[in-house]
């Protein structure tokens, strides 16, 4: 235990006994919210017993972050209420949170990037004064930081920092307003497996020492046997189980998330005959949006009927590559050939190779919202026969081949001429993997985080296209920051940091620690 | 279902810009009524010099003919996702190409002489707003303040070529260029005195309209515009469509300045940059872009420049009170933007009882 | 012989004090739309807003006999056209650079509208400094004419850089100009930061036009700024949004702007309309420099342009 830490987290004066000290207690008594129509969260309890780590399990649409935004007054419940220390409390905004010590770290940072690691934490006192006196403030930040469990350059430009730091900051953030009660909303999904055991580990530290009481979502369950006590769960907006960590199993939890016991029905990898070279990328180099270099000198070959699983921390050059191959970024210097040919990205190569991708964020990036269902669906084949007579479009043509795949591919849209945009993110997901799968001759397919975002039905369907695409002969570009997804997945597994490929494996030879630390570029 | 709520949408989509129009004649009014007219009085003599008499309908039409190829150089590039400004610019400099063809070729015959005024002014138009495409495309400038730049150096070029090289010297007061042949002037529509850049504006709108929706091209255009990043995953070229779209815009635009030039100046000089490429980027604004509403908007707008004279005749407003309302007009337009998908009158009210997947928060 | 290199001094010392005079009015609608897009979003109309507030500080002034008081009037219409931009821009579904043409037009139709009747009476001028009273040569004693206004612009630009570093509400823009969504994480009102941004942004460019108009040229015209509200926007892209170098980048406008006249005064006429569009031709050629296709420009506050 480091006596200089308890000093920084009771810096305020007043309250000099905090430190010795435990968080109050946190009650969640019977909340139920109601969006609409729609129940998101059903008469949850629980309790966040003073100085213990609290898992929230569930899957994606559970009710989880619904849960909290109720516990932080980013939401007002429909039903139920709030205990802090067993006083029912009105909380109506993140403010009226923070006075009773409890603050959040989100999911997506809340750091602004074009300010240094001080303006930042100034910004969020809710006390910042009207001037600030920067050598005194930094002095008293310097003292924070020291004291605190993680390090930060506080002259750092955040834009500048890695994932993981941001996400350090995040929690200090926390720690300088003093918040006593920490929820976490899935703090590790940007983090490499060490960074996250870092993080993890130091919290739970804090949490020993009775300085902090945690709460934090997650669906990873390597880290809730880990890092927590308690463990509370939620499916489709109902409680669904608690219980002790130490008494429970993996499989129990997993059942409690799922609710029945689903079988993961996967469909197995045949034997392809993979000697046909499909995607070969000789020293390529492409930019970021700063104009910084994100891919130095880049090779990358894909035969056909192979997975290729690229792993790495977000913001490694991933981005930028699948870019670069999927058209949208212009390549700065190298060269990349598709069946041998020299290959731009234009239209017409895109046809003439049968070169598709399912690039992460579909609306954003596949999609135009402001389009038909049916007019997203013919993007890669509206200029041609039978959607296009020469010039002029076929509309008939254009609603046939839409209805089919509304079908087949079961998107739950009310008309083909509906607006995409106004479908809910799996269906739109659904659309985009119509278009870019039931083509009848697939060469290339690259992939981009394919299943963010979504449930376990619709992650076991994706999975499964990828599958039964790679043994038709598909030659498949796999990006993901799911190191999971990545070993299910790929035949073979290369890892990015720094936009340069640091490991190549097959998944055979695949080993999780290795893969890990080449991620957090050692 | 499916048909009523397609009604839904329709009528939301043209209620809501007359409900707009309504809005801002009275806000108008209000303003005439702070500065001591009566608003009725004002929008009787709106009405009256605008849409009262068959001549007063020959003096609007004559002033929407340019309007509704103005609009173009707004409402295409708008399609693409750009807010392309340089309507002005592009009508000078159609000007300026149309009245150099009318005088070089000026022994030709009258038809062969329009004809090269018109593709004169296309291409000077066109490239003219081409260039602002380029611009966009190939370096990343902003098209809405280089549009805006281009039209003051298409007016300083205008100025320095009356001033100089194409001065006729018995222009005194007011510099201009040699005048045009009567024979080579743009003729009236037999039984008016409607020119034929009315007929010009209607057919442009008309291939636009159809341009946009009904072809290939027009699809990658609507695509790139509405998600850039999705176009590009298709492969379609961008910068071609940027400067095709661009090319086409500002040959509208020039098209207008020929027609002002042939049919109503017959010379160029200052007098050219009259404002009507300002009023076409709102009759783009108020038709939301779409070029067969430019068609009605830009005869409504007509309407309204051509009472100006009639608002300081009868009722002693300046002629800025036409402008006072242009600008009550645009903004209460862009209010009425935020009001689409708002109301529940255009609301479905068959909303199913069932949870959709659309309306849950993301978890 | 004295009076030929008097001559060849002229043309420079014109172009030094048409600098100082020119300079005013971009540096005040500068200074205003560097403060408006450091909260995010961008405002085209201060064109308008810059003749609005030529046209009362002028109008005010006349009637009043006090130019302190015209440009106290410009201020305060500045302020209302800001309120409107403030308010329409932030509604969801309407983008700020739509807005800003409506502002143009609606600016400028106020302005005309009730400039026309002061087009002809003279009001009373600001007093301006003679820092040239000491020499006896008169080019250099009105190149070196300077403005109140102008300095008190160029004391606003660090104060304003100061502002952005060292105060709570400085952070408080920058964090919603770069990041609405963390902004409002940390429980700032986006909405009212950015709604006084844009209007005191919009009350310094009005500050700008009455520079315009009882400064230099110091009359009442419908054509006085052509342009220069516009050139100010290219102008803070240029400065990559810091306060300092909109001062040096206005200075920089100012002095190209006068060129042409500076030419005429010794009897250049020739192409006199090309060299008065120099001002537009430079900041094409700046623009076209500055920017990139393919990458955002560094200092760019990361919410401009995403109508987030």
């Amino acid at each position: 235990m480091n006596p200089k830490t308890s000093e920084a987290i009771a810096t305020d004066p007043e309250t000099p006994e905090t430190a010795s000290q435990l968080p109050p207690e946190l009650d969640v008594v019977n909340v139920t919210k109601c969006f609409g129509h729609f129940i998101a969260v059903e008469n949850i309890s629980l309790t966040l017993k003073p100085g213990t780590f609290h898992a929230l399990l569930g899957e994606n649409g559970a009710g989880k972050s619904t849960l909290v935004k109720c516990i932080m007054g980013f939401h007002a419940a429909t039903h139920g209420q709030i205990l802090i220390d067993k006083q029912a409390q009105e909380i109506n905004s993140p403010r009226d949170a923070c006075k009773y010590g409890i603050g959040m770290v989100y999911q997506h940072f809340t750091v602004v990037p074009a300010m240094t690691v001080a303006e930042n934490l100034l910004l969020v006192r809710p006390d910042t004064p009207n001037l600030i006196n920067w050598k005194e403030e930094y002095k008293k930040l310097q003292q924070f930081m020291d004291a605190s469990p993680f390090k930060i350059d506080i002259d750092m430009p955040v834009s500048q920092l890695a994932a993981g730091q941001k996400q350090k900051l995040e929690i200090l953030k926390q720690l300088y307003l003093k918040s006593r009660i920490l929820i976490l909303d899935e703090p590790t999904s940007v983090l490499t497996p060490q960074e996250a055991d870092e993080v993890l580990g130091l919290l739970r530290q804090e949490v020993d020492a009775g300085r902090l009481s945690i709460l934090m979502i997650s669906h990873k369950f390597r880290e809730i046997m880990a890092f927590t006590d308690e463990v509370t769960v939620l499916r489709k907006g109902k409680f669904a189980g608690h219980g002790l960590v130490k008494e429970l199993t993996v499989a129990d939890m997993a059942a409690m998330m799922l609710g029945e016991e689903r079988e993961a029905k996967e469909v197995s990898k045949t034997q392809v005959d993979s000697s046909e070279l499909i995607l070969e990328v000789q020293n390529l180099h492409a930019d970021k949006d700063n104009g910084f270099e994100a891919i130095s000198n880049m090779n990358l070959t894909i035969k056909s009927g192979e997975i290729v699983g690229i792993a790495g921390v977000s913001g490694n050059g991933q981005r930028e590559l699948v870019e670069v191959l999927a058209g949208q970024r212009a390549r700065t210097g190298g060269e990349i050939k598709v069946n041998g040919e020299h290959y731009t990205a234009t239209r017409k190569e895109m046809a003439r190779h049968h070169v598709f991708s399912l690039p992460e964020e579909p609306l954003k990036n596949a999609c135009v919202p402001n389009m038909s269902v049916a007019e997203n669906l013919a993007l890669r084949t509206f200029d041609r026969p039978p959607q296009a007579m020469g010039i002029l479009l076929i509309f008939k043509a254009m609603r046939e081949i839409a209805t089919n795949l509304i079908q087949v591919f079961s998107i739950k849209t009310p008309s083909p001429e509906a607006l995409i945009g106004t479908l809910s993110g799996g269906n739109v997901q659904r659309a985009v993997l119509a278009r870019e799968l039931s083509a009848d001759k697939i060469r290339l397919l690259i992939v981009a985080n394919p299943v963010f975002g979504l449930d376990f039905a619709a992650v076991e369907y994706i999975h499964n296209q990828l599958v039964v695409a790679r043994n038709r002969g598909v030659a498949v570009l796999l990006v993901s920051e799911d190191l999971d997804e990545i070993l299910k997945l790929s035949d073979r597994i290369l890892v990015i940091s720094d936009g340069k490929f640091v490991y190549e494996g097959t998944r055979e030879e695949a080993d999780i620690v290795t893969i890990g630390q080449r991620m957090a570029g050692h | 279902m499916n048909v009523l709520s397609s009604w839904r949408s329709l009528s939301e989509k043209i209620i809501i810009p007359i409900a707009a129009l309504i809005l801002s004649l009275v806000v108008f009014g209000i303003f005439c009524a702070l500065n001591g007219t009566n608003p009725f009085a004002v929008y009787s003599v709106i009405y009256q010099s605008a849409f009262g008499s068959a001549f007063s309908w020959q003096g609007t039409l004559v002033r929407a003919a340019p309007l509704m190829l103005t609009a173009l150089c707004t409402a295409l590039p708008a399609r693409l996702g750009l807010v392309v400004i340089g309507n002005e610019g592009a009508l000078v400099m159609g000007g300026i190409g149309a009245i150099a063809a009318g005088l070089a070729f000026s022994s030709l015959p009258p038809l062969v002489v329009q004809i090269a005024m018109a593709i004169a002014a296309i291409i000077l138009g066109g490239i003219w707003i081409m260039g602002v495409g380029a611009l966009k495309y190939y370096r990343g400038v902003n098209e809405t303040i280089s549009s805006l730049l281009m039209n003051y150096i298409a007016i300083a070029i205008l100025n320095t070529l009356v001033e100089g090289p194409m001065r006729d010297p018995s222009s005194l007061n007011k510099p201009s260029t040699y005048p045009l042949l009567e024979v080579n002037w743009l003729q009236s529509i037999p039984g008016s005195r409607v020119h034929f850049g009315l007929i010009y504006g209607l057919i442009a709108c008309v291939i636009a309209y159809f341009l946009i929706q009904r072809t290939t091209f027009g699809f990658g255009v609507r695509t790139a515009g509405g998600n850039i990043r999705a176009a590009k995953i298709a492969g379609l070229p961008v910068g071609k469509l940027t400067l095709a779209v661009c090319f086409l815009a500002g040959s509208c635009a020039g098209l207008a300045g020929m027609v002002e030039v042939a049919a109503i100046h017959h010379r160029a000089n200052a007098s050219l940059n009259t404002g009507y490429g300002y009023s076409g980027i709102l009759v783009a604004f108020v038709a939301r872009n779409n070029p067969l509403a430019s068609v009605l908007v830009a005869i409504l707008l007509g309407g309204l420049l051509a009472s100006g004279s009639g608002l300081q005749r009868s009722l002693g407003l300046n002629d800025a009170s036409v402008l006072v309302f242009q600008g009550i007009v645009f903004l209460v337009i862009l209010f009425s933007e935020s009001m689409y998908g708002k109301l529940d009158f255009f609301k479905d009210r068959q909303v199913p009882p069932k949870i959709t997947p659309s309306t849950q928060p993301i978890a | 012989m004295a009076a030929e290199t008097a001559d060849w001094l002229g043309v420079p010392l014109a172009i030094i004090g048409g600098t100082l005079r020119g300079s005013a009015p971009f540096l005040f609608v500068s200074l205003g739309e560097c403060l408006t897009e450091k909260s995010g979003k961008i405002n085209l109309g201060l064109e308008g807003t810059l003749l609005t507030g030529a046209m009362s500080a002028y109008a005010v002034s006349y009637l009043t006999g006090s130019p302190w008081l015209g440009v106290l009037a410009a201020g305060v219409a500045g302020l209302c056209l800001g309120a409107i931009h403030a308010w329409l821009s932030q509604r969801s579904g309407v983008s700020d650079v739509a807005v800003g043409i409506a502002m143009i037009v609606f600016g400028s139709g106020i302005a005309f509208f009730f400039g026309k009747a002061f087009i002809q009476p003279q009001a009373p001028q600001l007093p301006i400094f003679e820092f040239g009273a000491w020499s006896n040569y008169p080019p250099l004693q009105s190149a070196l004419q300077v403005s109140p206004l102008l300095l008190i612009g160029i004391a606003i630009a660090p104060i304003m850089q100061w502002f952005f570093k060292s105060t709570r509400w400085g952070l408080y823009v920058r964090a919603v100009g770069d990041s609405p969504s963390a902004a409002r994480a940390m429980g700032i009102s986006v909405f009212w930061v950015r709604f006084l941004a844009i209007t005191i942004g919009s009350f310094l460019s009005a500050i700008g036009g009455a520079c315009l108009s009882l400064y230099y040229p110091g009359i009442w015209s419908e054509n006085i700024s052509s342009g220069q509200g516009l050139m100010a926007v290219a102008l803070v892209i240029f400065a990559r949004w810091q306060p300092m170098q909109c001062l040096w980048a206005a200075l920089l406008f100012g002095g190209a702007q006068a060129i042409g006249p500076a030419l005429q005064s010794v009897g250049v006429t020739s192409f006199r309309y090309l060299f008065n569009a120099s001002p537009y031709i430079f900041t094409l050629i700046i623009m076209i420099i500055t920017c990139s296709p393919k990458r955002t420009l560094a200092g760019s506050p990361g919410a401009l342009g995403t109508n987030e």
